[in-house]
């Protein structure tokens, strides 16, 4: 069974650069939440963006792993080297 | 405006079933990708999802028919869950592994997350006028 771990140390390993954070939201290891920073997405839609990410579980996606919410963005060209949380776009903390 | 969502009837009842469950090597026959390729192709904005508008399967189907009620948008819809091979045929037209499935002006917009973020951020009613 996968972990929230797993899943984000096989993001960041695949995509050259990309932070991860991922989340386990039922706790049964099997639905995840993951967002990703990834100099990589930029320029690309977010179909694209997904997909560089789905392409790395493959069939596991639907499998082992029932759901992969995905969250991608590109790093914020002015802190390339920090990919802060953007001030302007404040996360609320309980999602529904 | 209606809200009446109608839904697409693929050609797949459950007396047609095919003796190989499997997807069809290319050069042969298949007509379940065409079926879905068909649909796609003859509306503006079909959903592929589990389950239907009035009664969805699962979370994610359900969230984003409910941005497209928000937005009062008249939508096809296609319930994935009856015959396996929907599903299969599908990701492999979309190379997109999850349902749900929106596609606009026959291409594909998005899934649950994109749909989401896009509704939230008012892009998706630009995308569907």
């Amino acid at each position: 069974m996968p972990s929230a771990e797993d899943l984000r140390q096989r993001i960041e390993a695949s995509i050259p650069g990309a932070r991860a954070e991922v989340e386990d939201y039922t706790g049964g290891g099997d639905h995840f939440r993951a967002t990703v920073t990834a100099a990589a997405f930029a320029g690309r839609s977010r179909i694209e963006q997904h997909r560089l990410v789905y392409e790395i579980f493959g069939a596991e996606i639907g499998g082992p792993i029932h759901a992969l919410s995905l969250k991608t963005q590109a790093p914020q060209q002015s802190t390339a080297d920090a990919p802060a949380e953007d001030a302007s776009a404040p996360q609320p903390t309980t999602t529904t | 405006m209606s809200s009446t969502n109608p839904t697409s009837e693929l050609p797949m009842s459950p007396g047609q079933q095919a003796p190989s469950a499997g997807p069809t090597p290319a050069g042969e026959s298949n007509p379940i990708r065409e079926a879905i390729s068909e649909a796609i192709s003859e509306h503006k904005v079909i959903l592929f999802m589990k389950g239907t508008p009035e009664a969805p399967a699962c979370g994610f189907s359900a969230r984003t028919v409910a941005a497209l009620q928000a937005l009062d948008t008249p939508f096809a819809a296609v319930d994935i869950l009856p015959d396996p091979r929907i599903r299969q045929e599908l990701s492999a037209i979309s190379d997109w592994p999850t349902i749900p499935q929106l596609f606009v002006n026959g291409e594909l917009l998005g899934g649950c997350d994109i749909v989401t973020e896009m509704y939230e951020s008012g892009e998706l009613a630009e995308a569907l006028v």
